[in-house]
């Protein structure tokens, strides 16, 4: 009974001293182990691991690809036009050691700053130093390249290393905004203007040809319709001609008496004549004076 | 690390910890009455329960030390219940408790569309497949990860404000996109290893990609004919820089939802299709003009055609007509002529007589051909006719 009531206290805190000095470094991170803030090893791999309890205290750091978005920051092309630029990086913390004694036991916080602020002046610098044609145009790629590669041997210093540099945003500032929609919007109401202006044109060509063509085709049927009523004639006139032609000397008299008959019609007509004309021949006897006379 | 990733799988443990609790419980009235007499006072009804554990427990202690075992189990733990039983017996059971906790942490099912990383003191070890598995804790630490299950990003759709999907093209123009990234895990190890914020990275990596190529395009393009090629590339380049990463991600599809004008200028963007409908219309309505003029201009110069050649149709035939009336008539003459000739002199002269006014003067007494003449009113004769004529 007492040896077993102070086994148990000693068993649990030999068990405590012996968790306390084995540690697991998973494969997503990297360990320091710090003896009174001072870093006397460095577990890379994963893996368990050994340490002095109480004296000796571990630092864990993430060893995975870690993303670090830097704020818009508006900067100036060499054609002084204004830009709003949104960085983002991809790094990883390499050498811990290195990392441990740039940024102290601020941790990762203390490095995004410290990351910001390269980026920034990186970003600046490089996108400042071309026009803004050049960012906005397939050079943006070699662009990102180059911040990345600016970046990375200042960021070495913290014990990072920068993956890749991308830009994210690149716009006009909000105060140009509103004249890029202006603008837009003026261009379409180009156009538009134009595209109602060709409809109207090609509506009036249209017109034009139909009505040019209605004039020629009524024309070109009145041509041939006066060449019809001329055949018309031509051929009235010969057949008049060959059945008048058998006897001109009856067709005179047989088509004046015709022509009397139509021209002297009623109303419209008084006749002075005297009885002297063949017509009242027999008027003052019956012998016919006129006969008679001539006899 | 296994409570964590499956909840069912967790909850279900310690379910069947209660239960297998119980059992003991209840199974044990039976064998203990020893031991239910023993601590009435102190917990009440919970105390039999433990006092039956702390009995099996010794039991199963004995087994495994071997020693003092054999057939003289019960009786020798009933004798031993005055002795250090609560040393060997909490020991006992708190193994059995560890056991099933132990057994609970250690085995973990994966779920068909799952996979599971392996972590054998931290350090990679194998992937599990679907199925139940055994990660021996604390060794061996499982992460289940699903994998073939399709995870979408939406880009540029409302969330952070209505510019969020505004990129400025090559023209600078502004358009609006918003478009879907669809993504799988092919390799769990890699993403679970190479990258801490997957999620958020995949969507600024997308954006980073589309904002890319959008700003090395015109509007119009992007607006109409490009929006295939773009997805495509779009795809191969958020693909090639998580590659790069060495993310484990796969990009299953870009989805281009929308790619407009902005809000604020699309009235313009529609006014354009109007302006382009209109033209159309302008152009039909021109079009029916013309029809409508060309087809009258055709009747019209059907009509004409067709009037000319009925003139010489009548003409032709009244000609024939009046030609073989005469003939007719010169037939009979050249049979008499002489009676004939005055006949129709006659019969004219009778008609035509007939009908109008006539003043017969007969001149023959004066002698003179014309001395009638002179004496003729013919200005009153002309109003008396023109006179007549009105009334």
């Amino acid at each position: 009974m007492r040896r077993s009531t102070y086994l148990i206290p000693i068993i649990v805190v030999l068990g405590a001293i012996g968790l306390s000095s084995v540690f697991i470094v998973d494969e997503r991170e990297k360990a320091l182990v710090l003896q009174f803030g001072r870093v006397v090893d460095i577990k890379e791999e994963p893996g368990l691991a050994f340490k002095i309890p109480l004296i000796q205290e571990v630092v864990r750091y993430d060893d995975r690809i870690l993303s670090r978005d830097v704020d818009p920051l508006e900067i100036t092309p060499l054609d002084d036009r204004r830009l709003v630029v949104d960085a983002f990086a991809r790094y990883r913390i390499v050498d811990v050691n290195q990392f441990r004694q740039a940024v102290g036991a601020g941790g990762i916080t203390t490095a995004e700053n410290r990351l910001d602020s390269i980026l920034r002046a990186e970003t600046r610098e490089v996108l400042g130093s071309v026009s803004s044609n050049d960012i906005l145009s397939s050079d943006r790629a070699a662009l990102m390249l180059r911040i990345r590669n600016a970046a990375i041997a200042e960021a070495r210093a913290l014990g990072i290393e920068i993956i890749d540099v991308r830009l994210k945003r690149t716009d006009l500032p909000e105060e140009n905004l509103d004249a890029t929609f202006e603008r837009m919007r003026a261009e379409r109401e180009r156009e538009a203007t134009d595209e109602r202006a060709r409809g109207n044109e090609a509506a009036q060509r249209v017109r034009a040809q139909a009505d040019r063509t209605v004039v020629e085709l009524v024309s070109d049927a009145e041509r041939q319709a006066e060449i019809i009523r001329g055949e018309a004639d031509a051929r009235r006139n010969a057949i008049f001609a060959s059945a008048f032609g058998a006897d001109p000397e009856f067709f005179e008299f047989y088509r004046s008496l015709t022509a009397y008959e139509r021209a002297l019609q009623g109303d419209n007509s008084t006749m002075v004549m005297s009885p002297d004309s063949e017509f009242f021949n027999y008027l003052r006897s019956d012998q016919g004076s006129r006969s008679a006379e001539g006899d | 690390m296994a409570g964590n990733t499956g909840g069912p799988w967790g909850g279900g443990g310690n379910s069947g910890g209660n239960g297998g609790g119980r059992d003991n419980g209840s199974r044990g009235p039976g064998r203990g009455k020893g031991g239910g007499g023993r601590g009435p006072g102190d917990e009440g009804p919970q105390i039999p329960e433990i006092d039956e554990l702390v009995k099996k427990g010794q039991e199963q202690l004995r087994v495994l030390m071997g020693g003092r075992g054999g057939g003289g189990t019960g009786g020798s733990g009933d004798g031993g219940g005055a002795g250090p039983f609560l040393t060997r017996g909490t020991i006992g059971v708190a193994a059995v408790i560890g056991l099933v906790l132990w057994g609970m942490a250690s085995f973990y099912t994966v779920r068909p569309e799952e996979q599971s990383v392996e972590l054998f003191l931290g350090e990679f070890s194998s992937i599990g497949n679907p199925g139940l598995n055994f990660a021996p804790w604390p060794v061996v630490t499982a992460e289940v990860i699903p994998v073939t299950r399709e995870q979408t990003e939406e880009i540029g759709v409302g969330g952070r404000g209505g510019d969020a999907g505004l990129m400025l093209t090559g023209d600078e123009n502004i358009v609006d996109i918003d478009f879907q990234v669809v993504w799988n895990i092919t390799e769990p190890d890699k993403f679970l290893f190479n990258l801490r914020d997957a999620r958020p990275t995949i969507r600024a990596v997308s954006e980073s990609a589309m904002r890319e190529i959008i700003a090395q395009s015109d509007l119009a393009p992007i607006l109409n004919r490009d929006r295939g090629a773009i997805a495509g590339r779009l795809q191969d380049l958020i693909q090639d820089t998580l590659d790069s990463y060495n993310s484990g991600v796969n990009i299953i599809r870009v989805n281009f939802d929308r790619a407009d004008p902005p809000q604020s200028v699309i009235d313009a963007f529609r006014d354009v299709q109007a302006a382009e409908q209109e033209r159309d219309r302008l152009q039909n309505v021109a079009d029916a003009y013309a029809n409508r003029v060309l087809a009258e201009a055709r009747g019209q110069a059907a009509q004409l055609l067709e009037e000319a050649e009925g003139f010489r149709a009548q003409q032709v035939i009244q000609a024939e007509g009046e030609a073989s009336r005469f003939s007719a008539v010169l037939e009979e003459y050249s049979k008499a002529p002489e009676v004939t000739r005055k006949r129709l002199y006659l019969e004219t002269m009778e008609t035509v007589l007939g009908r109008i006014d006539k003043i017969i003067l007969d001149e023959n007494n004066e002698g003179g051909g014309q001395g009638v003449v002179p004496y003729l009113p013919l200005n009153e004769l002309r109003r008396g006719v023109a006179a007549g004529g009105s009334n």
